[in-house]
C-alpha cells in the first residue's frame, strides 16, 4: 500500500521510545527534560524527577513519537548508573557543558559505552548544553544571559561538531536556561528513529523491547492511555 | 503519608561525596535495596555503597568477566565476607562475556507474591520486564512429567485413576480455603505434608510428590503441613492472574535487577548511590564508618549490612551450566522458560529434592540457542555435588532425546486424552519409555559449568547496636520472606511499618491504576469445578475470595 494512501486514511503510528541522558553531573541533563517536558527552569535546583520515567509525545507530520525520558537521578555522580538504564535505550542524549572541557571527555566515553552496549541501531545525540554562557556562536537574536557578557565558553563549536560527525551522532548547543535549542533537539531525534522501531513497537509501552522474541507480561493493564501532552514541536 | 516532594536536593556540590547521613546501606543485594527505596521516599538521608563494582550484592547476575572475578574472589582465603565459596568454574572459549547475565541466587516471582504487590505500587515493576513461566515437570520414573496444575490437567491426565482425580480435585477444592477451614489440618500442624495428603485425602505417592516438590516447591516431604498447603495454594490462585502460569520472571537476572530497580526508585527519592566504594571499619558507639580511601562519614542512625560473616545454620549446593541447545522442547507455546525437579529418592538416594530452573535466550540471559540450567540443593558438601551432577546428566540425556530429529516418538492411544470439550490433545511431555533405553546420537556441549556453595545465614539479634545485618538470600527459588525482611530492617530503623512504601507520587506521569495489587482474578476457577462426575463433596464452599493483600 502507499505511503500517501496510509497517512490519510490510517491513523499517524505511535511508537513509544525509551531516552536516556547520559553525561557528567551537573552539565545540565535534568533541566533540559524539564525544559522539554514543562518549559521550565529552576536555577541552583537539581529538579527532581519524581517518576519512574517522564513521558512527552512529539508529533511529527508522518509519526508521532512518545518519549519514554528516563533521567539518571544522579546515580552517574559516583559512576554508580545501573545498566538497567541505559538496556534497551532506542535513543539517547549525551549532554556536556560547553564551560566545561573535562565533561565533553566524559561525554565521549558514554559514547563508547553506548555503542558498546547498546541496540546498533540507537539514534544518539550530542549536545552542548549551557550556551547563555557564552556570549558568541549562539546564532539566536539574544545575546548572552552571563552577568557580566564574560564568555565563558571552553569547548568550541567546531570541537563538538567535529566529533560528533566522526560518531555520526546528532549535534546541538542549548540552553536549558533560555530555552534554546531544546526543542530542536528532540525533534531531530524523533524524526531520525529508524522506520522499523516505529513499526515493530507501535502503541505498546516499554515492554517488548529488542531482543527478546515473545513478549513480556503487562503487569499494570492501564485504564486508558490518556494525558501525555503533546509537544509544541 | 510521605509527600515525594521532600526530596529536592541542592545541586550546589554534585561530585562531592556526602560525609554524612542518616542511614548507611552497605550491598545492594534485594533486601537491602527495597529497605534503602523505602527508607528514601520516607524522608531518610540514605547513602548507599558497595564494594563490588556491580549492583546486585549476593543476588547479582554477573556477565562472565564480572562472573570469572567473582569466583575468584569467593575462593581466596583473603575473602571472609562472604557466604559462597568452593567455586569451580569452566568457561568454553570465545564467549562474549556481555551476552550473558548468570545469575549467582536465581529466583522466581509468583503472580500471588506480596513482592510483585510492592513492585507494582512502588512502580518499580515500570523498570523492569516480567516473562511467563507456566511449564513445571517432576522426574519420576526415569522421565519427565508435566505438573497437573488445572483442572484440565487432571481431567486430562491419562494416567490418574478415577478415584486419584477425585481424590486431587477434592483436595484442590479444600486448599484454596484451608486457611478458613483449620478443623481440616489443625492437628497436622507442624507435622509433615505428606502424612496429611495421604491419611486426609488419600492421595498416593506420585501425586503427594508432585504437590510437595513440584507445586509448593519444597525440598523435603516432611515439611510443615501449613507451610505446604500454604504453597500450593499459592500456587493455584498465581495461575490465571495474567494468563495461563503461575509464576514469571524478570528479564536479565532475577535479585539482582529488581534491586537495581529499587535502587534506582531509592536514587529518585534522593538516596546516593557509590559502587565499588569499601567499607573499612564501622564504629558501632561513635557511628563513624570509614571507607577504604580513607574517607569518613558519619552515620546518625544505622547501619544496614549484608557482607561480613554471620554465623551459619547450614550450606546448600548450587549450579549453573549453560548449554549449545535452546531447550524449547521443555518450555510452553511461547514462553522461554521451565521448573524441572527432582523429587527426593530419585537421583540414587537423594534426600533432599534438586530444583532445576531452565531459562532459554528469551530471558535476556544467554545468546540466541543456547540456554542456562541453575540447580540447587539443600544438601551441602560432596553429596551436594554429586546429587547435582547426576541431576545435570538425566536432564541431559532428557534434552538430547527430546530434541533429537530422527527420534521416533510413537504415539501409542494411551497416550491420547481428551479434554473436556471432547478434543483430542496429546499428552506432550510423557514421554513414555525409560530415558535408559536410549542413547543420543549427539552430545550436549556445555559452555559454561559452575558449582559453588552457600551458607545459609542467620543474622544475630544486635539489641541495642547501630548494625543491623541482612541474611544471604535463602535456598528457596521463590522470593517468599523478603519482603517481610525488608520490613523488619525498615522497623529496626523507623520503629514501624505503616509508612512503608506509602509513597505520593505527585507527579502522576500517566493514569495508571497504581493500586499495587495485580488485577482481580477469583480463584473460584479451580474451587468451581464440575463436580457432576466426580461425586459431590458438600462440605466444600463454591465461593472463594481471589483477594490477597500485602
Ligand atoms: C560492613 C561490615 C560491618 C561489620 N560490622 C561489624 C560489627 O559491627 N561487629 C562485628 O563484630 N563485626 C563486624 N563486621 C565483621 C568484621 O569485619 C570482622 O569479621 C569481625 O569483627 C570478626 O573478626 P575476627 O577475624 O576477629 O573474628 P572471626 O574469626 O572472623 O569471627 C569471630 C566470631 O564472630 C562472628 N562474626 C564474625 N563476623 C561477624 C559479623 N559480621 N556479624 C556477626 N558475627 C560475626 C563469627 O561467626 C565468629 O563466631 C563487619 C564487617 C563488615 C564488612
Ligand atoms: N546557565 C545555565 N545553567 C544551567 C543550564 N542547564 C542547567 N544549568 C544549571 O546547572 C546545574 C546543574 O543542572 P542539572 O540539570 O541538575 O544537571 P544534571 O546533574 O546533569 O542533571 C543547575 O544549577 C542548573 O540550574 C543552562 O543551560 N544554563
Ligand atoms: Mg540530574
Amino acid at each position: 500500500m502507499s505511503s500517501v494512501e496510509a497517512a490519510a486514511s490510517a491513523p499517524k503510528p505511535t511508537a513509544s521510545v525509551k531516552l536516556v541522558l547520559l553525561g557528567e553531573a551537573a552539565v545540565g541533563k535534568s533541566s533540559l527534560v524539564l525544559r522539554f517536558v514543562s518549559n521550565d527552569f529552576q536555577e541552583n535546583k537539581e529538579p527532581t524527577i519524581g517518576a519512574a520515567f517522564l513521558t512527552q509525545k512529539c508529533s511529527l507530520p508522518n509519526r508521532t513519537i512518545k518519549f519514554e525520558i528516563w533521567d539518571t537521578a544522579g546515580q552517574e555522580r559516583f559512576a554508580s548508573l545501573a545498566p538497567m538504564y541505559y538496556r534497551n535505550a532506542q535513543t539517547a542524549l549525551v549532554v556536556y557543558d560547553l564551560t566545561k572541557p573535562t565533561s565533553l571527555i566524559k561525554a565521549r566515553h558514554w559514547v563508547n559505552e553506548l555503542h558498546a552496549q547498546a541496540s546498533p541501531k540507537i539514534v544518539i545525540a550530542l549536545v552542548g548544553n549551557k550556551l547563555d554562557l557564552c556570549t558568541e556562536g549562539e546564532g539566536e537574536g539574544e545575546t548572552s544571559t552571563a552577568d557580566d557578557d564574560e564568555d565563558r565558553r571552553k569547548v568550541s563549536t567546531e570541537e563538538g561538531r567535529k566529533f560528533a560527525e566522526e560518531e555520526g551522532l546528532l549535534f546541538f548547543e542549548t540552553s536549558a536556561k533560555t530555552g534554546a535549542n531544546v526543542r530542536d533537539v528532540f525533534l531531530a531525534i524523533a524524526s531520525k528513529i529508524p522506520e522499523e522501531i516505529i513499526n515493530k513497537r507501535s502503541g505498546t509501552g516499554t515492554k517488548g523491547r529488542a531482543g527478546a522474541g515473545e513478549r513480556g507480561v503487562d503487569l499494570e493493564p492501564r485504564t486508558s492511555e490518556s494525558n501525555a501532552q503533546g509537544c509544541a514541536c | 503519608m510521605a509527600s515525594a516532594s521532600s526530596s529536592k536536593v541542592p545541586a550546589a556540590s554534585p561530585n562531592t561525596p556526602p560525609d554524612s547521613c542518616d542511614v548507611l546501606v552497605y550491598g545492594t543485594g534485594l533486601v537491602e535495596s527495597i529497605v534503602a527505596a523505602a527508607l528514601a521516599w520516607q524522608g531518610t538521608n540514605v547513602l548507599h555503597l558497595d564494594p563490588n563494582p556491580f549492583y546486585g550484592g549476593l543476588w547479582a547476575s554477573l556477565n562472565l568477566e564480572e562472573l570469572k572475578a567473582w569466583t575468584d574472589k569467593i575462593n581466596s582465603p583473603a575473602t571472609n565476607d562472604t557466604p559462597f565459596s568452593n567455586a569451580y568454574l569452566y568457561i568454553s572459549r570465545n564467549l562474549d562475556p556481555r551476552k550473558y547475565a548468570i545469575d549467582i541466587s536465581p529466583h522466581v516471582l509468583f503472580t500471588r507474591a506480596d513482592l510483585l504487590n510492592l513492585l507494582i505500587q512502588s512502580r518499580v515493576s515500570r523498570y523492569l520486564e516480567f516473562k511467563p513461566l507456566g511449564s513445571f515437570h517432576t522426574f519420576e520414573q526415569d522421565s519427565f512429567e508435566k505438573v497437573p496444575g488445572t483442572k484440565e490437567d487432571i481431567f486430562t491426565s491419562q494416567n490418574l485413576t478415577l478415584l486419584t482425580k477425585r481424590s486431587l480435585m477434592r483436595f484442590m477444592k479444600f486448599v484454596v480455603i484451608w486457611d478458613e477451614t483449620p478443623d481440616v489440618w489443625l492437628e497436622y500442624k507442624g507435622k509433615p505434608i505428606s502424612l496429611f495428603l495421604k491419611e486426609k485425602f488419600n492421595l498416593d505417592e506420585p501425586q503427594i510428590v508432585e504437590l510437595v516438590h513440584s507445586i509448593a516447591l519444597l525440598s523435603s516431604p516432611s515439611s510443615p503441613t501449613e507451610l505446604a498447603l500454604d504453597r500450593i495454594k499459592r500456587y493455584l490462585s498465581s495461575m490465571q492472574v495474567y494468563g495461563n502460569f503461575p509464576a514469571m520472571y524478570s528479564m536479565y537476572g532475577s535479585g539482582g535487577e529488581i534491586a537495581q530497580g529499587f535502587c534506582r526508585s531509592a536514587a529518585v527519592a534522593g538516596a546516593v548511590y557509590r559502587l565499588g566504594t569499601k567499607l573499612s571499619s564501622f564504629d558501632d558507639e561513635s557511628g563513624v564508618a570509614v571507607l577504604d580511601n580513607g574517607e569518613k562519614i558519619k552515620v546518625t542512625e544505622k547501619l544496614i549490612t549484608s557482607y561480613g560473616l554471620l554465623p551459619s545454620s547450614r550450606e546448600i549446593t548450587r549450579m549453573v551450566a549453560v548449554v549449545e541447545k535452546d531447550c524449547k522442547e521443555w518450555f510452553a507455546e511461547g514462553e522461554s522458560a521451565a521448573i524441572v525437579v527432582f523429587p527426593p529418592e530419585t537421583l540414587d538416594g537423594n534426600k533432599y529434592a534438586v530444583q532445576a530452573l531452565v531459562l532459554g535466550s528469551g530471558s535476556g540471559q544467554v545468546p540466541l540457542g543456547q540456554a542456562v540450567w541453575y540447580l540447587s540443593t539443600q544438601e551441602s558438601g560432596e553429596q551436594g555435588r554429586k546429587d547435582l551432577f547426576l541431576a545435570l546428566e538425566k536432564m541431559e540425556e532428557s534434552i538430547l532425546r527430546e530434541s533429537t530429529e530422527d527420534f521416533e516418538f510413537d504415539v501409542s492411544e494411551e497416550d491420547i486424552a481428551y479434554l473436556p470439550n471432547g478434543m483430542p490433545v496429546v499428552s506432550s511431555v510423557r514421554l513414555g519409555e525409560s530415558l535408559r533405553n536410549f542413547t543420543p546420537k549427539e552430545s550436549l556441549k556445555y559452555l559454561l559449568k559452575l558449582t559453588y556453595t552457600q551458607k545459609v545465614t542467620v543474622p544475630p539479634p544486635q539489641p541495642g547496636s547501630k548494625t543491623i545485618y541482612v541474611p544471604a538470600p535463602s535456598i528457596d527459588i521463590v522470593y517468599d520472606g523478603v519482603v517481610t525482611r525488608a520490613q523488619a530492617i525498615y522497623e529496626g530503623v523507623t520503629g514501624t511499618t505503616e509508612d512503608f512504601f506509602e509513597v505520593d507520587f505527585e507527579d502522576e506521569d500517566d493514569d495508571a491504576t497504581a493500586t499495587g495489587n495485580p488485577p482481580d482474578t477469583s480463584i473460584g476457577d479451580v474451587a468451581d469445578i464440575d463436580d457432576e462426575e466426580l461425586g459431590d463433596h458438600p462440605d466444600f464452599d463454591e465461593e472463594v475470595a481471589g483477594e490477597m493483600t500485602i
